[in-house]
């Protein structure tokens, strides 16, 4: 019953609160990137809340079940991958799920939209899922390698093992480390359809594509789910590259340090870049980040 | 005639029940007595149909004569039987392309069982010099023979016999007759043969031949696990650009075996059960998709997916059970799919060696892909905007239709059961011989407890949901920028050309190119190769005399030279 506690306490509840209070970070850096002010600090919780009591509008000629079924796919697929996430960090022993197990949760999120965006039978969201598929298939080349060069480390595919394994010294010490986690940041970037990568969303263009017809509780749970891998994801890389959280001390800060540095940068790329392409997208993961997640494999396998 | 009298007459000397032959015997039940239910309705009102359920049966018990067979013999006269029964099967198809699949897939199968018996041969003269004569060779048990791969011969012998596994089960190189069959047979031969029986089949041989008949060396795992990979990825591509699901699904098929070679590749336990739990995991859901594929044919009357769309509204079981499987064939947790590729994953990175982060990749992407052609099948077929066609085939949708919701039922609750017990299943008792016992799973995978969360995580949603305001749901036109659907069919997407932005990306565009004029389609080049030859034979005799004469002259010539 170990994990009912994880599941509630930290899966659902930690992870929320996080993901809301990261998500106020990263608009409010945005905003004063911009020169304006920006919300104040419960506005995410409050957009959250003002969308459960909106009206629930469903497009004439969804495919009603699926199109309300997939916000709730989406909200399952990240919470049990945080579960898994901090049942690792705090279990050392290991529990419920290993590496493969998390990367594949953390895809259900994305496949969520595609299948929403589908359900809703609007030619522009149909569009918009699409180009997420693509954009999935894209980053997941590189992605997978860089996630390699921790397991190479830890010779596991274990996460409680590979957080064991950086007791002494942390993956990102290594040049290899290092330049896996610049990838695994990219292609977080597009997993969290952030900009450049919001290609799917395109919001000039397609206006939100695959969530143009959602509204009320269930684009509320979609921009909840948003919110909550905000956290997961920079979470998932402090446990590959930085050894996990650390509670004690010294060690407390470091980990505040690196997680508000890796959503920084995720913030930075987001304010400085313009949109890309679908088919540039795709040219740029499997062309040049391709090649360095595969430099960095290589130069793991043989020890730098 | 006297060798069949002694088979029938004592059995035990030829026939034998391992635990795995069992446990492959007992799907293999399962799906004959599911593609018989399917056939009651699909089959209707075609020639022949007393004809169509006798070749079933005896495919049947043909497929548990080869399961328990343990002489090689008697096995390749199964096996030969049962790709002949395919042909026939095939021919029970209606479209134009029928003879031609049929012809292909007698030629691949016929072809490669001709190399069965070539390293049946070998391996009985390795084995015993001939010093047994025929005898022998009749009784040539298959396992506990123990041959190293250490000279020429015994290398041809497992490359012949895994070429007859490879054949059957569809791997790459001689995969090129599966989408071709998908296409043109009947779907519930389909679904039957190349989706169930034949992985089984092609599988447990090559588990068999593998891990019994040889013992394993470094390279030829590592040729096994390229050859995995190569057929996983290059498959999977092939099926992303595909525009008639038929087709799709049989590119799939392909994919997937790839996998299960790859596992048998690593050559340690967690991959090879891993490999056989996939095997079977593969027959449960490809069976499903292609059933349930072949329902939206019945319908529709086509499988062409620029036709399709929408139809998720009017058949939605039939949708429910097509999403389960796939979600199961793209390996989303908690489904079955996830649970066997999971224990593949491990496997490779046991299975050590210099290339296994290549092995790796190849697996992992290829389960992106694979999820990518399933969303694009998905749409075009049940989401979307309906077609002109799907609109006109979902007013007369009438009863469900029990003959395909029996069996699409079964395989649907099969693929989240043996998801969800993953952990639990004793693979050491059901995969024996292949897996020792004292088998130990590697990592962790607790597919119940993750199961379980996942279902709270929906419960946790579902009552944002209630808390909402879902009760008073209002459905309005969807927003266009203002336009109406209605008023311009044109805006319609169907789906088909999602990937066309992958389709046309510098290098894989050659390559598309290239398999479209079928240049990695082996059976294509060898029948290109040979009309050439007859091109060269036609020029030699070419009926006049003189030129004849000019030969014979040659060859007198040539005599003389090498007489004297």
């Amino acid at each position: 019953m170990m994990f009912l506690l994880y599941f509630l306490v930290f899966g659902l509840v930690v992870t929320i609160v996080m993901g809301l209070v990261t998500s106020w970070i990263d608009r409010k850096v945005t905003a004063r990137v911009q020169y304006r002010v920006g919300p104040p600090f419960l506005q995410p919780l409050i957009d959250i809340v003002k969308l459960l009591g909106k009206e629930t509008v469903i497009p004439a000629g969804a495919a009603r079940e699926m199109f309300l079924f997939a916000p709730l796919l989406g909200f399952a697929g990240v919470v049990s991958a945080s579960t898994v996430l901090w049942a690792n960090q705090l279990h050392a022993a290991g529990f419920m799920g290993d590496l493969i197990v998390a990367v594949y949760l953390l895809t259900i999120p994305s496949l969520s939209i595609i299948l929403g965006g589908f359900a809703s039978g609007n030619p522009l969201a149909s569009l918009g899922a699409s180009r997420e598929m693509k954009l999935v298939v894209a980053y997941e080349l590189p992605f997978i390698l860089a996630i390699l060069v921790p397991v190479i480390w830890a010779g596991s595919f274990g996460l409680g093992d590979i957080i064991e394994s950086q007791k002494s010294f942390m993956t990102a010490g290594h040049i290899s480390g290092m330049i896996a986690l610049a990838v695994a940041i990219l292609c977080i970037q597009a997993k969290l359809a952030m900009v450049p990568f919001d290609i799917p969303e395109a919001e000039t263009e397609i206006v939100e594509g695959p969530l143009v017809e959602y509204s009320g509780p269930a684009l509320g749970i979609f921009k909840l789910t948003r919110s909550m891998l905000l956290f997961t994801l920079p979470f998932f890389l402090l446990v590959l590259f930085f050894g996990g959280l650390r509670f004690s001390g010294p060690g407390f800060f470091r980990t505040l340090l690196e997680y508000v540095g890796i959503v920084a940068i995720l913030t930075v790329i987001r304010n400085t870049n313009p949109r890309v392409r679908i088919d540039q997208a795709v040219r740029f993961f499997w062309g040049p980040v391709t090649i360095l997640a595969v430099i960095a494999v290589v130069l793991a396998l043989n020890g730098i | 005639m006297s060798y069949l009298m002694d088979v029938l007459r004592n059995p035990d000397g030829y026939f034998a029940v391992t635990p795995l032959s069992c446990t492959c015997a007992v799907f293999a039940t399962m799906f004959f007595v599911l593609t018989m239910i399917y056939s009651f309705k699909h089959m209707k009102g075609v020639k022949g149909l007393w004809k169509y359920y006798t070749y079933l049966v005896l495919t049947y018990v043909a497929t548990l004569g080869v399961l328990f067979s343990t002489t090689f013999m008697v096995l390749m006269v199964l096996w030969g039987f049962i790709g002949f029964m395919l042909y026939l099967l095939i021919g029970f198809g209606r479209g134009d392309g029928t003879p031609d699949a049929a012809g292909k897939a007698l030629a691949i199968i016929g072809g490669t069982d001709v190399l069965l018996l070539l390293g049946i041969v070998l391996i009985w003269s390795i084995r015993y010099d001939g010093g047994t004569g025929l005898e022998g060779l009749f009784r040539l048990p298959i396992g506990n023979l123990g041959i190293k791969l250490n000279s020429t011969g015994a290398v041809i012998a497992y490359l012949c016999l895994a070429s007859a596994a490879f054949a059957k089960a569809g791997a790459m190189p001689f995969h090129t007759w599966l989408p071709e069959t998908a296409r043109n047979a009947p779907v519930p031969v389909t679904a039957f043969l190349p989706a169930s029986l034949d992985k089984i089949l092609g599988i447990y041989f090559l588990a068999k031949v593998t891990l019994e008949v040889f013992v394993m060396n470094q390279a030829m795992n590592t040729v096994l696990m390229a050859l995995g990979s190569i057929t996983i990825m290059a498959a999977v591509m092939m099926a992303l650009v595909q525009h008639d699901f038929k087709k799709l699904l049989g590119y799939h098929a392909v994919s997937q075996v790839g996998y299960m070679v790859l596992g048998i590749g690593t050559g340690n336990p967690v991959g090879i059960a891993g490999a056989l739990f996939h095997m079977f995991n593969n027959t449960i859901y490809k069976t499903g998709l292609f059933m349930a594929g072949g329902e939206v044919e019945r319908v529709t009357g086509t499988s062409d997916l620029s036709k399709l769309g929408g139809l998720a509204k009017k058949m939605p079981l039939v949708f429910a059970a097509f999403l389960v499987c796939s979600l199961s064939i793209s390996g989303v947790p908690p489904f079955n799919g996830f649970a066997s590729k999971w224990m593949l994953y491990h496997g490779i990175l046991e299975s050590g060696g210099r290339l296994w982060a290549v092995w790796l990749v190849a697996a992992m992407l290829g389960s992106a892909l694979t999820l990518a052609s399933f969303m694009k099948l998905v749409h075009a077929i049940f989401l979307g905007q309906p077609s002109e066609l799907s609109e006109k085939a979902m007013r007369k949708i009438g009863k469900i239709n029990f003959s395909t919701m029996i069996p699409l039922a079964v395989l649907s609750f099969l693929c989240i059961v043996l998801g969800i017990l993953a952990w639990k299943i004793p693979f050491d008792d059901y995969f024996r011989p292949e897996i020792g016992p004292g088998f130990a799973m590697p990592g962790i995978w607790h597919s119940g407890i993750v199961a379980v969360v996942m279902i709270l995580g929906f419960l946790a949603g579902y009552l944002v949901y209630m808390a909402g305001t879902l009760k008073n749901a209002r459905e309005v036109a969807p927003f266009v920028g203002g336009e109406t659907l209605e008023d311009h069919p044109d805006m319609r997407v169907s789906g088909v050309e999602f990937y066309r932005t992958i389709k046309n990306l510098g290098f894989l565009k050659s390559m598309y190119s290239l398999a479209e004029k079928q240049f990695f389609d082996l059976y294509e080049v060898l029948q290109k190769t040979a009309r050439a030859f007859g091109i060269i034979l036609s020029f030699m005799h070419n009926g006049v005399l003189s030129r004849y004469f000019l030969w014979f002259l040659a060859g007198l010539v040539v005599l003389c030279v090498v007489l004297v």
